[in-house]
Order: C-alpha cells, then sequence, then structure tokens
C-alpha cells in the first residue's frame, strides 16, 4: 500500500465546516485511480493531504492520520515525503518557476540531493517519456497551454514517485491535448507508478482508471469499480456522466457503456431497440438556429484578417451571426477562437477586412460603444472582480454605459441565484458563484450578442445544466449567443451552429451533426466526433440496413 | 547564452567595479567614450537588437533625467546625469543578457547567500512574463463592460477595477507558487546543483583586472 487514509478529517484555518470529513482510502501500487465529485467535494483537498501540504503548508485541523510510503505525513514535512508521491497542480503557470524547460525538470533532482550525472539519467528519460526533446531548452512562458502541462508533468515524474496525483489536468486542454494525456498516463501506468486523477469530465479518463471514488461535501460516498460506482445511484452528486452513460440513464437502462462499440454490444445483448435512443435523440435536439425568413445578421465579417506582431491569427474569415442563434467557435488552442470572438465587442480591430456587429463598423467604434451591444463572459472571472459587493461589481458595468435598468438587474439577479450574495464580497465567492457573478455582469447592460468563453471549464453537471438553461432562455429572448469551447457534448447538444478554425482559417461552418460527418474538416481541426453522435450515426445505418 | 562561459560571480565583479567608475567619472566625454566602448562590447554580442528595444525604457527615463537636471542645475549636468544612466543601464543589460538566472542564483549561493532568498528573487523575474499576461487579460476584460482602464482622466478613476484583479491575483499566483516550489523540495537539506559553478584562471584573472582598474581609475 502506497497511501492510505484512516479516519482523516481536515478544515482549512477559519473555516467552520470540513473539506474532507472522516475518510478512509487505501491506494495500492500500480492502481490508476478517477475521484469525481461536484465543485467544492474535497477533492483537491484529498490531494494536498496525500502528499503533506495539509497540514504543512495550509496549516488547519487535521485528524486522522495519512501515511505515504508509510510515514505519517503529520510527522514528515513536505521535502521528506514528495519522494513518494507528486502533484500536478491546476494551474500550469503557477508550477512552472524555472528559467528553462530544461531548468525545471532539474529542480525536484537538485531538491532530492541527487548527483549531476543521475540528474542528467533522469532527465533523459523523461525528456523522451514524454517526448520533451523540442521543448528543453524553451522558456517556460513561451509554451502553450499544452506544453506546459506537459512540462509541469515531466518535472514532477523525473522524481520517479510511487505515486503521482493530478488536479483536473483536462481543464485547459483541446481534444487533442487530453488524447496526448492520457497516452502519457498510459505510459506512466506501465513505468509501475500509481495515479489519482481529480477530473470533472469522466469521459476524458474512465477507460484508463481501475477505480472511482465520488466524494460529495467531504465524505466519500462510493469506492469501487467505474463500472460499479456508474451503475449505482449517483444522481444527487453532480457528475458530469460520460455521455453514452447520460443516454442509458435517460432511457432507463442500467448498462454504462464506456464507448460506442460497448453501447452498441449492450443493445444488442438486451434486445434493446435503436429507434428508442433514435427518439430520444429527436426529442432531445438542440434548439433550430432562426429560420432563414427570419434571418438577422448581427455580426457580418468579410475577408477578416489580423496578426500578433508577424503571426497571422486570423486569415480571410468570412461569417454571418443571426439574432437569437447559438453559435460555438471550436477548434485546437491557438486556432484563432478567442481572437476572433475578441474582434466581436472591438477589443481586436481587424488588419485587413470588414467586421459589423449590429451594423456598427468596429474599426470605426470604440470598444466602450459596443460593450453596450456585446457582453463578454471570461473564462477567468477574476479577471474582473474589483467592488466591493456582488450588486456593485455586476451594476459597475450598466452605470458606465448608462445603460441601467433595474428592472430588467433584478431579473438578472433572479435568474442567476445572485439574490442571497448581493452584498457580500465578490471574492469571498467560491469558484462556480464567481463565474455566475461574470455572467450577470457581461448581461447587465442587456447585450444583443453575449460571448461565453470557456464557460464548462471545470464546472460540475449543476452548473452546465444552468448554463444551458440561461442559452436557451437568452436565445428566446432574441439575443444571440457565442461559445468558445472545447467541450464538444456541450456543444453539440446546446449550439445550431458550429465554426470550426483551424491556424486562422473557417475551414467549416454549420450544423454540429454536418460538421461531425465530415472528417477531413473534423481532422483538419483536430477533432473527433462526440461518442453520442457517433453512436447515432451507426444506430441509423443499422436502421436503415 | 552568450558570455555564459565565464562565472556570473566574475561577470558579477566586472559590473560592480564598472558601476564605480562609471560613477567616478565627471566630464562628459568620458562617459560618452565608455558608453561607446559597451556599445561596441554590445554588438559584438549579437545584441544590437535587444539593446534597441531596452532603450525604449531606458531612453525614456535618460531624457527625463536629462529634463529634470538640467532644470535643476544646468546643460553640463543634465548630459551627465543622461549618459550616465545610459551607461550604467547598458552594464547591467550586458550582464543580465549574457547570466541566465539559475547561473546567477547558483553562484550567489556559492558566495554564501541564504538559499530561500536567492530563489525567491530569481523566481519573481519569471513572474513578471506572467503578470504582463494576466495584466492584458484583466484590462480586457474591463474594457469589455466598458470600464475605461486606458488613458484619460476617466481611467484614474477606475484605476482600482486594473490593479485590484492584479494585486488578487499576484498573492494568489504567490500562494500557488509557493506550493508548487514546496511540493517538489523547496528547502530541502542536501540540495545539490546540476551546474555548480567553479572559479576558472581566466575569471580569477578578470576580477582580479577588473578591480585593479577601478581602483586605478578612482584613485588616480
Amino acid at each position: 500500500m502506497i497511501l492510505r487514509f484512516d479516519k482523516v478529517s481536515y478544515r482549512y484555518p477559519g473555516m467552520a465546516a470540513w473539506a474532507i470529513h472522516d475518510l478512509d482510502l487505501a491506494i495500492h501500487p500500480d492502481e490508476s485511480v478517477l475521484v469525481a465529485g461536484a465543485s467544492g467535494s474535497g477533492k483537491s483537498t484529498l490531494c494536498r493531504a496525500s502528499i503533506g501540504l495539509v497540514p504543512h503548508f495550509h496549516r488547519g485541523e487535521l485528524t486522522g492520520r495519512v501515511l505515504l510510503g508509510g510515514l505519517d505525513t503529520r510527522q514528515h514535512p513536505v521535502y521528506q515525503l514528495f519522494r513518494y508521491a507528486s502533484l500536478v497542480f491546476q494551474n500550469p503557470d503557477a508550477q512552472l518557476f524555472n528559467h528553462t524547460v530544461e531548468a525545471e525538470l532539474a529542480y525536484g533532482l537538485e531538491s532530492l540531493g541527487l548527483s549531476p550525472s543521475d540528474i542528467e539519467e533522469r532527465l533523459t528519460w523523461v525528456e523522451k517519456l514524454l517526448g520533451l526533446e523540442s521543448l528543453i531548452r524553451r522558456l517556460p512562458h513561451t509554451l502553450s497551454g499544452g506544453e506546459k502541462q506537459r512540462v509541469a508533468l515531466a518535472a514532477v515524474l523525473a522524481l520517479r514517485p510511487r505515486i503521482l496525483l493530478l488536479d483536473e489536468p483536462f481543464t485547459h486542454l483541446d481534444p487533442e491535448g487530453a488524447e496526448q494525456l492520457r497516452s502519457t498516463l498510459r505510459l506512466i501506468r506501465s513505468e509501475g507508478i500509481a495515479f489519482i486523477i481529480v477530473e470533472h469530465r469522466l469521459h476524458e479518463i474512465i477507460t484508463d482508471v481501475d477505480r472511482l471514488i465520488v466524494l460529495h461535501q467531504g465524505e466519500m460516498k462510493i469506492d469501487g469499480s467505474p463500472r460499479q460506482v456508474l451503475s449505482g445511484d449517483i444522481s444527487t452528486y453532480g457528475l458530469n456522466l460520460p455521455p453514452l452513460v447520460r443516454i442509458f440513464r435517460a432511457l432507463g437502462w442500467e448498462k454504462t457503456p464506456f464507448s460506442v462499440q460497448e453501447a452498441l454490444r449492450e443493445m444488442d445483448a438486451n434486445h434493446l431497440s435503436p429507434q428508442i435512443v433514435l427518439n430520444f435523440q429527436e426529442q432531445n435536439s438542440i434548439v433550430a438556429g432562426p429560420a432563414p425568413s427570419a434571418y438577422r445578421p448581427v455580426v457580418e465579417a468579410e475577408d477578416l484578417w489580423f496578426h500578433y506582431k508577424d503571426r497571422p491569427v486570423l486569415c480571410g474569415v468570412d461569417l454571418k451571426l443571426g439574432q437569437g442563434e447559438c453559435v460555438a467557435l471550436i477548434g485546437r488552442n491557438g486556432a484563432g477562437k478567442t481572437t476572433l470572438a475578441k474582434h466581436f465587442n472591438g477589443l481586436l480591430r481587424p488588419n485587413r477586412g470588414s467586421l459589423k456587429v449590429f451594423g456598427l463598423d468596429t474599426r470605426k467604434t470604440s470598444a466602450s460603444k459596443l460593450a453596450r451591444h456585446v457582453g463578454f463572459a471570461w473564462q477567468n472571472p477574476n479577471d474582473q472582480l474589483f467592488r466591493t459587493t456582488v450588486r456593485e461589481e455586476v451594476l459597475t458595468g450598466p452605470r458606465v454605459l448608462q445603460a441601467y435598468d433595474p428592472a430588467w438587474c433584478n431579473r438578472l439577479f433572479e435568474r442567476l441565484g445572485l439574490g442571497p450574495l448581493l452584498d457580500r464580497s465578490p471574492f469571498s465567492l467560491s469558484e462556480g458563484q464567481k463565474k455566475r457573478v461574470s455572467f450577470a455582469a457581461a448581461l447587465a447592460s442587456q447585450p444583443g450578442l453575449i460571448i461565453f468563453d470557456e464557460p464548462t471549464a471545470g464546472q460540475d453537471d449543476p452548473f452546465r445544466r444552468e448554463l444551458a438553461q440561461l442559452i436557451h432562455e437568452l436565445q428566446r429572448e432574441g439575443r444571440t449567443v457565442v461559445l468558445v469551447t472545447h467541450d464538444l457534448e456541450f456543444a453539440a447538444r446546446h449550439a445550431s451552429r458550429w465554426l470550426l478554425l483551424a491556424e486562422g482559417h473557417m475551414i467549416a461552418d454549420g450544423p454540429p451533426d454536418a460538421l461531425m460527418a465530415n472528417p477531413t474538416a473534423m481532422a483538419k481541426a483536430g477533432l473527433r466526433p462526440t461518442q453520442r453522435f457517433q453512436l447515432i450515426q451507426t444506430l441509423k445505418e443499422k436502421t436503415k440496413e | 547564452m552568450i558570455g555564459s562561459s565565464l562565472d556570473p560571480r566574475s561577470k558579477l565583479i566586472v559590473l560592480l567595479a564598472a558601476t564605480c567608475v562609471l560613477m567616478t567619472f565627471h566630464r562628459w566625454f568620458e562617459l560618452a567614450i565608455a558608453l561607446g566602448i559597451l556599445l561596441i562590447v554590445t554588438l559584438l554580442l549579437h545584441l544590437g537588437l535587444a539593446w534597441l528595444g531596452l532603450l525604449k525604457g531606458l531612453g525614456f527615463a535618460a531624457f527625463t533625467f536629462f529634463i529634470v537636471a538640467g532644470l535643476a542645475f544646468d546643460l553640463a549636468t543634465a548630459v551627465l546625469a543622461a549618459l550616465r544612466l545610459l551607461s550604467i543601464g547598458t552594464a547591467f543589460f550586458l550582464f543580465f543578457q549574457t547570466t541566465s538566472p539559475e547561473a546567477l542564483s547558483n553562484a550567489l549561493i556559492k558566495t554564501g547567500a541564504p538559499y530561500p532568498f536567492v530563489f525567491v528573487l530569481t523566481v519573481s523575474m519569471q513572474f513578471v512574463h506572467v503578470l504582463m499576461r494576466r495584466v492584458i487579460s484583466i484590462r480586457d476584460a474591463q474594457r469589455a463592460r466598458g470600464i475605461p482602464v486606458e488613458g484619460g482622466l476617466r481611467a484614474l478613476r477606475y484605476f482600482p477595477a486594473l490593479a485590484g484583479p492584479l494585486l488578487i491575483q499576484a498573492f494568489q499566483l504567490a500562494d500557488e507558487l509557493a506550493e508548487a516550489m514546496e511540493a517538489r523540495g523547496f528547502g530541502a537539506p542536501g540540495r545539490r546543483f546540476r551546474y555548480e559553478p567553479n572559479l576558472r584562471l581566466l575569471d580569477w584573472a578578470i576580477m582580479i583586472g577588473s578591480i585593479a582598474a577601478a581602483l586605478t581609475v578612482i584613485f588616480i
């Protein structure tokens, strides 16, 4: 046994509630464990307690006992424990603190007191294992998000820990990056290293783990094989179920398919009718975009070009967005999605071509004027919080823009569940609550176009449901919604149209199903069709036969 | 890195000696010659473009010095102040361009400086880039909701919209960073370094030479 929790409870300094409570857990060498649960369920605290950061770094009150490699973490400082267990944190920026990638990888090895020759040997091993040869001389701040994560993983893997912990590693990755991380984790397992992975998006890793643990309000509710756990009653724990499991559950079928092949096998074996799934899909299909006759363009871009210094980011983009549409901008990290979205509200202006938003030429209209028409809900809500209360935070924008409508704002507070939080400091809120405040701030001036930048990243199922409802309400009010996202399952369910971007080019534009049926465009954008789509397509073909 | 064959300690001694010498010059042509020599070294090290980048900030500071000294004293003092700032700035530029933060921190530790102090100092240099990116994100987030954070007197009123989130994120980043460092053995006793700096004959010669030159200029 490499890691053991004996009746462990912990609360952060000054907090009344336990972050984890009465936790018993044993992790064996070679095990791969997925820890799931809603936001605030204690997942990150479990990671920190596993490597001694709780209580040594965070202080607070710890009861019970955590044994790592046989050492009681309370009795041993973190620098004695880090050779047994390593943690990859959520924010890659905050864990790359050396001047070069090479120095980053060597840092922990120097802490271990290894000789220079041993350090070289470990560096060569980890560079090869994770394919970092081309990055080794780079400065960490010049790396992409996916590259930073690989380096952060390599930096702890070089220590050859007996157990590796990863805290929401898929959050900022595009589908290709996620696939690369899965391959890396398989390699790590083949090296005999156990891992614990904390993740909201279960489908990203569920097929690569032997065990699934569900935490809820700091307590361990279920522990077992992924199939055992997912076939039980887990509806109250706020989990993002794998998409095919979600379909089967909605239809009242007990099986837990993780892949399309499994789903088909289960359906055949249990004589489940494909037509039921197809009917279900039909009933749950997304709200269609506006009818062609009612199409009123709110965004019109023609031959849009933009470059940062000498690097082209948008290359001749043409597009139209209609009133009441929900459109998803999709592509790899660095494909130009956020850059394009920033053109809609005048934060960036095209180097060439034209862009009109609600008839206003963005090259000649100030960002503050466009802010009345375009709301932008950012991925990181902390970028905008500066007021002392939630109410002030939300109302600052409309007051500056002289667009304050008390009735609308009150409705907004109610709709986003902010009523009880209005007099609280926005800084004291949970990340999910902060996100709702940022949505309210973006909508407070009653914009006709609202852009959500990676709205589901790191969010649990209850939040995703609320967001879906909000999007549909906004559409019903005739507002246009743009989702900038890697979350294809969410985009396929809630956007009536996808715009695929690859290296600054708009390579495809159409309904999600039509684009997912276009393998060339999908491959060019580094995407794969969703499991739901694959299942439906296969069933449609089967029923035709 | 260019010029990294020398031990950072010997380069540090050269830098200190050069700074002392530049501080003692009181005639404009002495400073002009010194600046000329530094610029030739800059060009020989292929750092001309990088120096031009530095000049955006350093040139502005030198110009401000020139104006302030000109108004407070006279033209000669203003020229001296501007030239001195440019020369010393260029000397420091050459040092940091040819010395990586790791090499510098290893060398400082070798001279007996406490490891936590040295490491935190070098790490803070890395985080300038991260914080610069945060500034851009915060500025965009505020502009997107119409808050004027750029230019004009109105922006002054909304300065907290920029400074508040930045300050909080800087603290948060520092906290996360400290945690990540702790998790990789920061402060572990018996730490060894991949590259142990070693003073060679050339380093000693350069150190003795620059100290002797500085003493000669200062006292003779």
